[in-house]
């Protein structure tokens, strides 16, 4: 029962990233969603751990849903088609808001979950 | 029609990656994080890149696969808390090893699976094009 609802927070989660991505594909010519996305998530992911919640609503919510939500595979094909366009300084912006921007925001979630 | 087909096979799919990724965790913690996408990113850009240089699949099912499943079973979210968690028990090295082999490690793997997808794509529709 659980790993159903597992699944389904992982099948939500993967839905809204999809939407959110084909939503701003339209106007912007760079991997944008998937950082919002990947930000976002983080950032959420933090607030979800420090909250102490039940095992099993940490698991459907942070594992399903935020995990389903974020991803790591797009971001790095993303990271691989700016290098192969010769786009290297994006590439190098994106991989850095990437990475210092999701450890900033994890750690933030985590701290304002203490603040409840 | 087609897009709630697209929504409904990236649902069933995104449902197997994520429950894939959980019982991989429950086994190697973080490393499972670490392993999952790791594998992911080369399975993404093998997919990828072998439907683009072989020929066209559904978008449905390429939808279900590569956004579904592959971008389900990898986490973003799950990898920064993991590096939150090491920091937070002390283990320094084990942080900066995690951050590395995450960082240089899911650029190489995705590369890797291009190169592969794209290879292994065009020598099958070559082979393809000689049966006909």
């Amino acid at each position: 029962m659980l790993l159903m609802m597992i699944g389904l927070g992982a099948a939500l989660g993967s839905i809204g990233r999809y939407l959110i991505t084909i939503r701003l594909k339209k106007v912007s010519g760079w991997p944008l969603a998937t950082l919002l996305i990947n930000l976002s998530g983080a950032f959420a992911l933090g607030l979800l751990f420090g909250l102490n919640l039940l095992p099993d609503v940490y698991k459907i919510l942070g594992i399903g849903f935020f995990g389903g939500y974020t991803t790591f595979s797009t971001f790095n094909v993303e990271l691989l088609a700016l290098h192969h366009s010769q786009a290297r300084r994006l590439e190098l912006f994106y991989g850095l808001t990437s990475y210092l921007g999701g450890l900033l925001l994890v750690t933030l979630g985590f701290w304002s979950s203490k603040m409840f | 029609m087609e897009k709630f087909k697209c929504l409904f096979s990236i649902g069933i799919f995104g449902a197997l990656g994520g429950i894939c990724r959980y019982l991989i965790g429950l086994q190697l913690d973080y490393r499972g994080d670490l392993l999952v996408n790791l594998l992911g990113c080369f399975l993404l850009g093998f997919l990828t890149y072998f439907w683009l240089n072989f020929r066209e699949i559904a978008n449905w099912l390429s939808l279900g696969l590569g956004t579904g499943f592959v971008g389900s079973f990898t986490t973003f979210s799950s990898f920064c808390l993991d590096n939150l968690k090491l920091l937070l028990a002390g283990q320094n090295l084990a942080l900066l090893l995690y951050l590395l082999i995450s960082i240089a490690g899911g650029w190489i793997a995705a590369l890797i699976g291009i190169k592969a997808g794209t290879e292994i794509g065009r020598r099958f529709s070559q082979s393809g094009e000689e049966d006909d």
